[in-house]
């Protein structure tokens, strides 16, 4: 594949983000790691380690408006033609995103000074992938058809918006339970940036129309920023060591890299024995990018109307060659790539979950006809809403689930999400206990997992914990 | 128990299928087959001259000729490489009772010419605008000599009067060029 190619696949492809939402994690505390969806979330357990590296591992993706299925189906037809109706089918609004998560190491325990410990301190940390792309419309109907055809019509550089990161994650968490009614919980992180490239903030249009003094006017009002830090340092420098590389990346994970802050903050409310209300908000932070930056910034206006060479009316004496001369210094000073190192701030991608949650149907014990003295309530059904910031307009996602407590050790979710994705995503979870081993799988649109190429979305998670002390 | 039995058997197809799905009927090297056929317009020259400036001291300036020298851009590798047809579209405009011949020269960095085409502006009946368009396909061989000019020659040359008239400062009318490109790309991977 040419270099073309390849930058035209990156920028359809390339910053696939993962669907952030974790509707089948939220509110499911037999794992562990649902304290990290809502912070005052109360894990069923006293003590729990997480494997290392193997805790919790989150995939996923998404594309709005298409599946891979649509462009590269194996059906005979011409692949340009393919990709150039989906560019006119999708709008700019339409969005390719990929998120990743992975647990470096994990933990928590119930702690209190009464006789019912009312405190759980979580703590931990995970390294995160988070990219989100528009579709750059106006860009590929340039590419594919030129402005010939497009005479009037406004290019708008905005359409190019992408954000993509790689960072770590420290953090400390702490749910209190204020009194039986209400649990509040909140988590401190430390962002270390591993990588970052962001160009979200790109303003003006280009338009070909019919002219006065000739046939075509051509206007370029353009204003295009692009950031990246981590990326400079890395393909720079001249040695073809790998293990240096890694070396360098190894230190930007343990904050050696563009710090941040943030905090997650979150409310369980329990007005009734069968009825909760929770809600969290997580990710509030930003990163600060002042080391290994660089910044690409494309700004000016110009109006051409094409080239006067007879009798130039310049009453200065100007030849028609320096005219020619300020014409092309024009466009040359129009698409100067002005290359800059300046220190830039990127908020993260706030996340807020909500859930409405209603749990019915005790155990009946078979040896007296009565409930089962190990309590609790079987089945839960609930909504619940998700939504996250994006640079355009936050995300937004729909779930109604239902939850089964098969047994003491074997739970079950399942999940009915309407999102920008799909109005079909169907998610299943199960988390199984075996000793004081935890082992839990997530997976959202399973009707797809005969073709993933037809998924328009998918996310997957599961992992594996040490756990101590569930169900007292 | 059986229930729970029955559970773990779904529980544990549902992770077979995950782990057996799989995509299907799909070709990613078609990507390879990608081409981009963009037609990208472009103002060329333009110039508007009234029938006064053809003459001086009360002389008929019967040739106006300029250059544009330097242009880059047809010998761009970028160019050479996709550029695949070119239209050159002129549009006159003539408001002056005489006729005009326009020549437009194409020639390289050693002023060798390449290329040259000329078309005829009539002439106004009577000071109504008479348009004249002539489109020039430049493929193949033509375009090669394209993509090698850097040197642009534009002559305005006044055709003698049928009459014998000669234009004044008193002359009425003028003479409007305008211009466009239509540059063909092939972009492929």
């Amino acid at each position: 594949m040419s270099k073309r190619v390849i930058v035209i696949v990156l920028m359809l492809f390339g910053f696939v983000t993962f669907a952030q939402n974790k509707q089948l994690l939220f509110g499911f505390n037999d794992i562990p790691q649902s304290v990290l969806i809502n912070p005052s979330t109360t894990p069923d357990n006293e003590l729990f380690v997480g494997l290392p590296l193997i805790s919790h591992i989150h995939l996923g993706f998404g594309s709005s408006g298409i599946s891979a299925f649509d462009l590269f189906a194996d059906d005979g037809r011409d692949f340009s033609d393919k990709l150039r109706q989906v560019i006119f089918q999708l709008d700019n609004n339409d969005f390719f995103m990929a998120t990743q998560q992975v647990d470096i190491f994990s933990g928590g325990f119930a702690f209190g000074s009464g006789i019912e410990k009312d405190r759980y301190l979580s703590f931990g940390m995970y390294l995160e992938t988070d990219a989100i792309a528009y579709h750059p419309k106006d860009y590929a109907v340039l590419a594919f058809e030129g402005n010939a055809t497009n005479i009037g019509r406004v290019f708008d550089v905005s359409d190019l918006n992408f954000t993509g990161e790689v960072l770590s994650v420290l953090h400390v968490g702490i749910t209190k339970k204020m009194n039986d009614k209400l649990t509040l919980g909140a988590r401190g992180k430390i962002y270390s940036s591993v990588f970052n490239v962001t160009s979200t903030d790109n303003r003006g249009s280009f338009i070909t129309e019919e002219g006065q003094n000739n046939l075509l006017i051509h206007t370029f009002n353009i204003d295009f920023t692009f950031n990246s830090s981590g990326i400079a340092s890395l393909t720079e420098d001249s040695n073809s060591d790998i293990s240096n590389d890694i070396k360098t990346l190894r230190k930007r994970l343990l904050f050696g890299g563009n710090l941040g802050l943030g905090l997650d903050f979150g409310f369980t409310y329990q007005p009734s024995d069968q009825w909760t209300i929770e809600g969290s908000l997580l990710d509030v932070g930003f990163v600060r990018h002042a080391k290994d930056i660089e910044t690409y910034r494309v700004k000016g206006t110009y109006v051409y109307e094409g080239i006067n060479p007879l009798f130039p009316e310049v009453p200065t004496g100007q030849t028609a060659e320096d005219y020619w001369n300020d014409i092309a210094d024009n466009f040359e000073e129009l698409f100067d790539i002005d290359s800059t190192a300046t220190k830039y701030t990127t908020w993260r991608p706030t996340k807020l979950n909500a859930a409405v949650r209603y749990r019915f149907g005790k155990k009946i014990s078979k040896d007296c006809n009565c409930y089962a003295e190990d309590g609790g309530y079987l089945n839960a059904v609930g909504a619940q809403l998700f939504a996250i910031r994006r640079p355009r307009a936050p995300q937004l996602a729909l779930t109604a689930f239902y939850y089964r407590r098969v047994f003491k050790g074997l739970q079950f979710k399942a999940t009915y999400t309407i999102d920008s994705f799909s109005f079909t995503n169907v998610g299943l979870g199960v988390s199984t206990d075996i000793g004081p081993l935890n082992l839990y799988v997530l997976a959202d649109n399973v009707l797809e997992y005969q073709n993933l190429a037809k998924a328009q979305s998918l996310s997957l998670q599961f992992g594996l914990n040490f756990v101590f002390g569930k169900g007292q | 128990m059986l229930n729970s039995k029955l559970n773990y058997i779904v529980c544990f197809f549902i992770l077979i299928l995950t782990c057996t799905s799989c995509v299907k009927d799909v070709d990613f090297n078609q990507a390879e087959n990608l081409t981009l056929t963009p037609i990208v317009a472009a103002s060329v020259v333009y110039t508007d001259v009234e029938a006064s400036r053809f003459s001086e001291n009360g002389t008929e300036i019967e040739t106006v000729r300029d250059s544009i020298a330097n242009i880059e851009i047809f010998t761009e590798q970028f160019v050479i490489d996709n550029l695949v047809r070119t239209d050159l579209v002129f549009e006159v405009t003539n408001s002056i009772d005489r006729s005009f011949e326009l020549d437009v020269e194409f020639l390289d960095e050693s002023d060798t010419l390449l290329d040259v085409f000329t078309f005829e502006a009539l002439p106004s009946n009577g000071s109504n605008e008479v348009i004249t368009m002539v489109t020039e396909v430049y493929e193949n061989e033509r375009l090669e000599a394209l993509k090698q000019t850097t040197k642009l020659v534009i002559t305005l040359r006044l055709l003698p009067s049928s009459d014998g008239s000669t234009l004044n400062e008193n002359s009425t009318g003028r003479i409007i060029l305008k211009s466009k490109g239509l540059f063909y790309l092939n972009l492929s991977a």
